[in-house]
């Protein structure tokens, strides 16, 4: 507790908002002090989007008070927030596409000119100078945002923040598409020196700890505790986020046998920004993708099931070349191909629809008797994958949007198995849920794969690849940069192959 | 990092990019279908001639101009119907002759627009119906008034909007065409607003116009009020033409704006377009059913063109907004 | 309070809860349009003793059938997220080519009728193709279908529909078995194929998925493209029936007999509880739907109250019952009659 409230730049105490039934944030205090770069930590769900959302000025809170240097901070809408000297950079970019990079730079207000209409000499002298502060002086005002590649998007939106941003200033894992971070830490530092607190969210510890001083843990909506960074190892951190130690959930993987037939088999696949990848899947085997945010892992996931056009390239499913032009083909290709997509809510679930329904979606002509789907008849079928993936038999009848999102993931890895598919393509298959449906969807993957079934996942957390992954494949620039084997896998040497260094494992590429 | 950071966009040359940009293509078609029509029908050039086409597409050509406001910020409008019918009958019932007369009637023709659009604006913007369903509605409605003013086509136009609106200023400038460069002119300065870019924000990602900063709502109701007001200029210019009410007056327009507007190369995903286009589109529209009806074709089969016309000029608009993107993006 | 206890804490704010029996919005809606329908039914009488009378309710359901039969299709249109506005197109056709194509008599009626089903079919299909293909908004398509149709009816009859009812048409339309019109057993029948297709087969199942989450869909293994096009076939099929049906009615076809069908069929599922973004709804609701509007309608006639204001009726209703059932109005609503306080 600080004793002089007024040396604060910004305090958030206690925090708490509702949609309805779900609790988004339960209570959140965080004290931030002028001129610092705090890190917000929390694993995804946590909470911290919402409290993105509340500190610019998108969300009211249900309860709770922020203040700035003192005086109360409420703001009733994003412009009022930046008025007030908060400004943000959303992790999913708010740029508009089809206006021009000044356009975005001034909206909602542009400068006028003659008969007070917006004046375009003007907005594109100050864009260019607010570019040419910022360090992108290449950047032509006038160029419509679409055309900019991703990363120079981000670098927009975060220049955008920047200009509104006097006393907070709120980065929403600023780096998650940047290609030169240190761009970044240099405004960042700049930033600071002008007293303007920074509130930092990433979920690469390595940069937090090289900016940040303090860090806040949220877990289910509360804020666990501000640490010193320097003060805490990074065990202690993630015991905070996740809640128990980490080491419960290291289980030594299996080994596969090499020797068994090949599944899936990928030559040359070309497609988006995948280019020319090359690997085989074999039987009772499971492979692990990793990749940093946008190296073509989408591509490559969507590409085999028919979402994404193949420019180049052949895929055989055991033996047999597959040209899948839908994930219905690819389910009814020899034996099968499923895929679980990597947004449960846009992707997966069918809301309103009962958990049974969903889980049998699929298959949903062999469930029905005489031409008829019985409820109780979905249920039975899903039943015993039920069990499988450790989701309760009660759940069942639920409407699935009843349901925590870990349930609802166990459920649509229930329907994926469920269709029968020997091949599996899960992507990202534990985000954003808890330990112990970690544990479950673990165990449900190992399972298949003991019985024969082969497993291609991408996860973008590396623990989850070291203990679940026969074979680890890292996907760089839309290329396979390196691929390592059993012992061969382990987090230090990832982590580097995954920025493109291939440090202490020289492009160590197993068979 | 070559991953993440595209080559730098392969940009065509101005030149190309405007004529394949919004009205350049749909201008082009209208002066080759009117080089057509001149070769079929020497007294095409005539000043005569050009006024009565003139005249003849000005009321779709301002409920087109109106549709595009609502297809910019991405939603449909369907009111147009029922406000079209709604003015030419109000028009037609309760006639007030003199310039004084027409000037009374044209505002009252744009209150009742903007009064309906401001409806349409609040069940969407405010009460989050769907556009389809919230000015359907209020198309049905407005329909149903039509006819409980006027249950069958009948009623008289005042004498002076009849002869005046169809007249020629000086001998050569039709008068119609003045309301056409009315809302141009308008058009280019709204753009020019925080609204008007507010709006091509809010069509593009209402998400990420809102967390722009830009006041969502309140533009989305002013897009439904400016396009009610210029549905409500087009029935006033429809009862010019017509110089008789009709309850129905307005069904034909349902469909002909959003092709008109298609063919301007508005996209009906939102986010790009230009009200000019669409003017352009509906002149098109019009031009074309004459072409093609001068040989006196039966009128039966007038509505199998329409209806073709109608799939092509968005199968048209979609092949255009797809060129445009790919030339955009990478 | 039944708090989990089995459960594992879950790791997400939000918790697996289900209010306890919570009725779902669907069920609620279609008890109080059922409930309404009564209601106008007795309170009718007030208005004319000649309303709500036995025959009077006949009457009704002889009229709601030819609603219920056109509102089965809209709604599968609309639990697909989209609108069919060529209903009034097809019921001309399928009336027209019945008068047309069969005319009086009974000739060749057990394969000639189906051919015209096929054929509205094939029509709708086609609106289908362009929706999914051609990238067309379902209301533009269909608008576009629609103007065609009339157009080739118009120029295929020069204007007049020749012909009368076959006379199988007339028994549907006009006999009586046990007190009761034929067409009411037909009806009912007809109710308990549509509601079953909707919510218990696969084919629903799988459209219910499509208009939920298309994408979702997709990825788990529907093949929506081809299943878009299904709705559409099935609401031209059921419209150019009714056009059948009309004909037996009234002994002719006539260039504008689906004119009056098109608001009350969108207003019948709307009122019924389906969403009209798509995914939800039930066809029981829809007949409820189309039960409440067709009273309605005949109370209106019976006061005299003159299209227009007609009209605008349903128009209110549409909007109305839009705004009542956005958001889960109703369900808040039946959830706090079922449990009072916290």
């Amino acid at each position: 507790m600080s004793t002089d409230e007024t040396r604060l730049a910004v305090r958030i105490a206690k925090i708490a908002k509702s949609y309805g039934p779900t609790v988004a944030l339960d209570s959140v205090s965080i004290d931030l002090r002028p001129g610092e770069v705090h890190a917000l930590l929390g694993e995804n769900g946590a909470g911290k989007s919402t409290l993105v959302k509340i500190l610019s000025g998108v969300v009211k809170p249900d309860s709770g008070s922020m203040s700035i240097l003192g005086s109360p901070y409420r703001p009733h809408g994003i412009v009022d927030a930046r008025t007030q000297g908060v400004a943000t950079a959303f992790q999913e970019l708010s740029l508009l596409p089809n206006l021009s990079i000044a356009e975005n730079l001034m909206l909602p207000k542009m400068p006028r000119g003659m008969l007070g209409l917006a004046s375009h000499r003007t907005a594109m002298a100050s864009a260019g100078r607010i570019l040419m502060d910022y360090g992108l002086a290449h950047f032509d005002p006038d160029t419509p945002v679409g055309v900019l590649s991703l990363s120079d998007r981000q670098r927009l939106e975060i220049v955008r923040a920047f200009t509104h941003a006097a006393k907070l200033l709120i980065l929403d894992e600023p780096t998650a598409a940047l290609a030169d971070v240190e761009w970044l830490f240099e405004l960042v530092r700049r930033q600071k020196s002008l007293q303007t607190a920074i509130l930092y969210i990433s979920h690469r510890l390595g940069e937090v700890r090289t900016l940040c001083s303090r860090a806040t843990i949220l877990r289910n909506g509360r804020s666990i505790g501000t640490v010193e960074l320097s003060g805490a190892s990074d065990a202690n951190i993630f015991e905070m986020m996740v809640g128990r130690s980490a080491r419960e959930i290291i289980n030594t993987p299996p080994s596969a046998g090499g020797v068994a037939p090949v599944a899936l088999g990928v030559k040359g696949l070309s497609g988006g920004i995948l280019n020319d990848v090359s690997f085989n899947v074999r039987q009772g085997e499971i492979v692990g993708i990793a990749a940093l945010e946008g190296q073509g892992q989408r591509d490559l996931f969507r590409t085999l099931i028919g979402l994404t056009k193949t420019n180049g390239g052949t895929v055989e499913i055991d033996g047999v070349r597959a040209q899948i032009a839908s994930p219905g083909a690819a389910l009814r290709f020899g034996n099968g191909l499923a895929y679980l997509p990597e947004d449960r809510k846009s992707e997966g679930i069918l809301a309103g629809l009962t958990t049974a329904s969903n889980m049998v979606l699929p298959i949903i002509s062999r469930v029905a008797r005489g031409g008829i789907v019985w409820p109780a008849g979905e249920r039975r079928a899903a039943h015993e994958t039920a069990a499988v993936v450790d989701l309760q038999q009660r759940y069942l009848h639920f409407k699935i949007d009843e349901l925590s999102g870990g349930n609802q993931q166990k459920a649509l890895l229930a329907r994926v198995i469920m269709t029968g598919a020997r091949t599996l393509l899960l992507f990202d298959p534990t985000r954003g849920v808890d330990v112990g449906t970690k544990q479950s969807i673990y165990e449900a993957i190992r399972k298949f794969a003991a019985d024969g079934g082969s497993v291609l996942f991408y996860s973008s957390e590396l623990p989850e690849l070291v203990h679940l992954a026969h074979r680890c494949i890292v996907l760089y620039g839309g290329r396979i940069f390196a691929e390592y084997q059993g012992d061969a896998i382990d987090e230090q040497t990832i982590v580097g192959a995954l920025i493109g260094h291939a440090r202490g494992a020289k492009t160590e590429v197993a068979a | 990092m070559s991953a993440v950071t595209a080559n730098p966009a392969r940009r065509r040359s101005p030149f190309w990019r405007a004529v394949i940009s919004d009205t350049g293509i749909v201008a082009l078609i209208y002066v080759l279908l009117y080089a057509l029509y001149a070769f079929w029908q020497p007294d095409a050039l005539s000043l005569y001639t050009f006024t009565d086409l003139v005249n003849n597409s000005t009321p779709l050509a301002l409920a087109a101009a109106g549709e595009t406001l609502v297809v910019i910020s991405r939603g449909f409008d369907l009111s147009v119907a029922g406000v079209v019918s709604l003015t030419n009958v109000l028009m037609a019932v309760y006639p007030l002759d003199g310039p004084g007369g027409a000037l009374a009637s044209l505002l009252m023709c744009c209150a009742i627009g903007a009064f309906v659009g401001m409806i349409n604006g609040i069940l969407v913007a405010r009460l989050g119906l769907q556009t389809i369903a919230a000015t359907l509605g209020t198309m049905i409605i407005c329909q149903g008034l039509a006819l409980v003013i006027l249950d069958a086509p009948g009623g008289m136009v005042a004498d002076f909007v009849t002869y005046t609106l169809t007249d020629t200023l000086f001998g050569v400038v039709p008068i119609a065409g003045l309301f056409l460069v009315a809302a141009v002119v308008l058009w280019l300065a709204f753009r020019r607003t925080n609204t008007g870019i507010g709006l091509y924000a809010i069509g593009a990602d209402e998400q990420s116009a809102r967390f722009s900063g830009v006041a969502v709502s309140g533009v989305r109701i002013t897009a439904f009020v400016g396009a009610g007001i210029l549905y409500g200029v087009a029935g006033f210019m429809l009862s010019a033409q017509t110089a008789t009410g009709n309850p129905t007056a307005g069904t034909p327009f349902l469909m002909l704006t959003f092709a008109a507007v298609a063919l301007g190369g508005t996209p009906l995903g939102g986010g790009r377009g230009s009200l000019v286009g669409s003017i352009l589109g509906a002149g098109t529209l019009m031009l074309l059913q004459k072409v093609l009806f001068s040989g006196g074709v039966s009128s039966f089969y007038t509505g199998i063109f329409q209806g073709v016309v109608l799939v092509l000029a968005i199968v048209f608009g979609n092949t255009v907004a797809r060129l445009l993107k790919k030339d955009e993006a990478r | 309070m039944n708090a989990h206890k089995d459960m594992a804490m879950p790791f997400e704010a939000s918790s697996d809860r289900r209010g306890r029996q919570k009725l779902d919005r669907e069920t609620v809606n279609t008890l109080v349009v059922f409930g309404l329908s009564i209601v106008l039914i007795v309170c009718s009488r007030f208005i004319s003793p000649a309303l709500g009378s036995w025959s009077q309710v006949l009457t009704v359901l002889i009229l709601a059938s030819f609603l219920i039969i056109l509102s089965f299709g809209q709604g599968l249109v609309i639990l697909i997220g989209g609108l069919d506005l060529s209903i009034p197109a097809l019921i001309t056709l399928g009336g027209v080519l019945t008068t047309t194509w069969i005319g009086t008599g009974d000739a060749g009626v057990w394969y000639m009728l189906p051919a015209i089903l096929v054929v509205c079919a094939m029509v709708g299909a086609v609106s289908g193709i362009g929706i999914v293909w051609l990238k067309v908004p379902p209301f533009i398509m269909t608008m576009a279908t629609s103007i065609v149709v009339a157009s080739v009816a118009l120029g295929y009859t020069s204007g007049t529909p020749r012909g009368g009812s076959p006379s199988s048409l007339l028994w549907l339309m006009k006999s009586w078995f046990l007190g009761v019109p034929v067409v009411i057993y037909f009806t009912l029948a007809f109710i308990l194929f549509g509601w079953l297709l909707q919510n218990f087969t696969a084919l629903g199942r799988r459209l219910r998925a499509l208009g939920t989450n298309r994408n979702a869909a997709l990825i788990a293994g529907v093949g929506v493209n081809r299943l878009e096009l299904v709705p559409y076939a099935i609401s031209a099929a059921c419209a150019g029936f009714v056009g059948m049906m009309l004909v037996g009615y009234s002994n002719g076809a006539t260039l504008r007999m689906g004119d009056s069908y098109m608001l009350p069929s969108i207003a019948a599922v709307v009122i019924g509880g389906s969403s009209i973004l798509g995914g939800s709804g039930t066809f029981i609701g829809t007949v409820g739907g189309a039960i409440l509007l067709t009273t309605l309608g005949t109370v209106i006639s019976a006061i005299g109250l003159s299209e227009g204001w007609r009209t605008i009726i349903e128009g209110a209703i549409i909007v109305g019952a839009l705004l009542v059932l956005r958001g889960e109005f109703l369900t808040h609503v039946g959830n706090r009659m079922l449990t009072r306080g916290k």
